[in-house]
């Protein structure tokens, strides 16, 4: 598909007619930085954050979803289908995060019908990174700044324009009618690649780590790195990938729903038998299963790392907890663990 | 499309107490429609949800055989589903969705004895195999059956009619066995499930063991078929980790990156070698 180019006052118009016509979402300035809200106007929307305080997954997976309803006489019936919707400024990395959530819902197997229609009656619009924040490590992970995995369309800025990469057909649509993007414009946002990327030094070798991984499920070293850990769940809440969901029941003025909310491996309910047991009964075992999630399980169950980079983790940790540590000392540690011997 | 969380609807025909306790319920279940039924094809070893509109819901073992007319499950009282189940009488309706999950390793078992060792109430999805291999059908494919079952007394043992009409057959070598008999004259043993096996000792050559129990008994049992000469890749069990979904989406039931509703629940003791103990 051709690149196009679009103008700030085009990009505005687009929006605006969108807020028309569908669902609307962007990031909008709020107390604690942005966050996503629908939007009626496109000047409502708010890039000036590097990202949003929440991640964009739930708007293929909620934060809390209607599975069923049931009648008075106790009969299940099925929700209304999502309403269409287009999101703006979605960063490349929350992409990726959208990307590895519909494999792992919809891949061979049993689908999740809710994530699949949501994802379908979605349009993601992305918008590059121009700057990282400190806690930025998505190139570490196989990502990019400007990345396209997981979009319809990709947007890159250069001051008054924006180069418009469509991604699926439901993007191409979006920008038909643009004029195409010329040379100047393509080498404008390579070089901004480069100079973005330039600010993300770490780098993560995600083949070792699912090499040395299942190897060090015993390691002593999971009650060092956990230490401080509180379970308090805000990491798996804020990662993009992060899928767990608990199921329950509501009934309100004789109402019932069954919704599922998202739910944490962090926290020791999670895991815990109806007999009491609880196979990860220590906090180490839970910030060791997170871990070991994101490198290693997934990788076995969808083929992919569930770890974007993001940073969120990092960023709301209160034990102070970072994820880039963690990973080298784990990938450091193999070594260690053979000098020990 | 069809809707992996759309439970269909099933009528209680039957409700049996099934020990003193009185807090383990047999519920026999009917389709309401028959369209359910057709569709309905399942295993011993697979489990389905029940669910109740506001109580929730909770996987249960399928305790019944495919060929079995109504689909049984066994349930013990713990927490709010099933005591908002043990409520219910017959003529109630509730949800069912699956069958989820794999089932015993019928195809690898053709041609060979089984071994069926269970104790206390995870004998369901056994009692659906034992009922499975019984079928004249199904007999002639397999050697020795041996089944193995223990409780902590006779009032805890389940399917109890069953079980003195199983004692009766020719082709099913039964050994029931409880804790205490505490002067009892049924069953005939007295002893833990491991050590009566021990005594019984069927050779592990050529056979297929089968595991159902609390975490207890399975660790002590193991040595024992180690004894025998049961390999790993033929000894099989069935875990019961926590569960939410049943189709490997809500994360809860992981073992490693293994998910005990999907890949599971049964696992030979050689693939749960390679996996964390998480269960
Ligand atoms: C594959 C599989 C097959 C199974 N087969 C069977 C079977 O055949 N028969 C059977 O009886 N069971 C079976 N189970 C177990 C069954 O699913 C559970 O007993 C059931 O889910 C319990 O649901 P509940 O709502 O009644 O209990 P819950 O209300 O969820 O409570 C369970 C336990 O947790 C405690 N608890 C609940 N909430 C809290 C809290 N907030 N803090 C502290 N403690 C709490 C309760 O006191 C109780 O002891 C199976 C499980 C699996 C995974
Ligand atoms: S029960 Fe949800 S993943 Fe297994």
């Amino acid at each position: 598909m051709k690149h196009r180019l679009i103008t700030r006052k085009q990009l505005n118009e687009l929006l605006d007619r969108l807020a028309q016509e569908v669902c609307l979402y962007a990031p909008v300035r709020d107390k604690t930085g942005t966050s996503w809200a629908e939007i009626r106007r496109a000047d409502e929307a708010c890039l000036d954050e590097v990202n949003t305080v929440e991640p964009a997954k739930g708007f293929v997976f909620p934060r809390c979803e209607v599975l069923l309803r049931f009648d008075p006489q106790g009969n299940p019936v099925e929700p209304e289908p999502p309403p269409q919707q287009v999101v703006f400024g979605i960063r490349p990395c929350d992409a990726r995060g959208i990307a590895f959530l519909v494999k792992f819902y919809t891949q061979e197997g049993r689908t999740d019908p809710y994530v699949r229609a949501r994802r379908e009656k979605t349009t993601l619009i992305g918008v590059a990174c121009t700057r990282t924040a400190p806690t930025c490590f998505c190139l570490g992970v196989g990502g990019s700044p400007q990345g396209s995995e997981g979009l319809d369309l990709l947007l890159v800025e250069l001051g008054e324009e924006l180069l418009a990469e469509p991604v699926t057909e439901k993007g191409e649509r979006l920008v038909a009618d643009l004029p195409p993007a010329e040379e100047k414009h393509l080498t404008a946002a390579e070089e901004q690649r480069k100079k973005v990327e330039a600010e993300i030094s770490l780098r993560i070798d995600t083949r070792k780590l699912q090499e040395l991984l299942p190897g060090l499920y015993d390691t002593p070293l999971w009650q060092t790195l956990a230490l401080t850990c509180v379970n308090c769940g805000a990491c798996t809440f804020l990662c993009p990938t992060c899928h767990c969901f608990d199921v329950t029941d509501e009934t309100v003025r004789g109402r019932t729903v069954r919704c599922r909310v998202w739910d944490s491996c962090q926290f020791a309910l999670y895991s815990r038998h109806a007999s009491g047991h609880n196979p990860r009964h220590d906090p180490a075992s839970r910030y060791r299963n997170r871990i070991m999630d994101k490198f290693y399980y997934t990788v076995e169950q969808a083929g992919m790392v569930s770890c974007v980079g993001c940073g969120r983790c990092i960023i709301s940790c209160p034990a102070g907890i970072d994820i880039r540590q963690t990973v080298g000392t784990v990938q450091n540690s193999k070594c260690k663990l053979k000098n020990e011997k | 499309m069809n809707n992996p969380y759309l439970p269909v609807p099933m009528r209680i025909e039957k409700v049996v107490i099934e020990n003193d306790a009185r807090d383990l319920k047999t519920f026999d279940l009917a389709f309401v429609n028959e369209s359910d039924w057709q569709n309905f094809k399942f295993l011993p070893g697979q489990f389905a949800f029940l669910s109740i509109p506001g109580a929730g819901e909770a996987p249960f073992g399928i305790a019944s055989a495919p060929h079995e007319p109504l689909v049984k499950f066994t349930v013990k009282r713990v927490g709010v589903f099933t005591t908002a189940l043990h409520e219910l009488e017959p003529g109630a309706t509730v949800g069912m969705r699956g069958p989820w999950g794999n089932f015993y390793p019928f195809e690898l078992m053709q041609g060979k004895d089984v071994v069926i060792v269970s104790g206390g109430f995870s004998f369901t999805t056994l009692r659906a195999t034992i009922a499975h291999l019984l079928l004249p059908e199904n007999r002639k494919n397999y050697g020795r059956i041996l089944a193995i079952y223990g409780a902590r007394s006779p009032g805890e043992l389940l399917y109890k009619e069953e079980l003195k009409e199983w004692e009766k057959r020719s082709d099913l070598e039964l050994v029931l066995c409880v804790d205490r008999l505490n002067g009892a004259s049924w069953p005939q043993r007295e002893g833990l499930v491991p050590n009566v096996l021990k005594a019984v000792a069927p050779k592990g050559e050529n056979a297929i063991a089968l595991v159902c129990g609390p975490p207890v008994m399975l660790r002590y049992t193991h040595p024992v078929l180690e004894e025998l000469g049961f390999a790993p890749e033929n000894v099989f069990l069935s875990l019961e980790n926590r569960m939410k979904c049943g189709i490997g989406k809500c994360g809860h039931c992981n073992v490693g990156p293994k998910y005990v509703c999907k890949d599971g629940p049964v696992f030979s003791y050689a693939q749960l070698l390679k996996l964390p103990p998480e269960y």
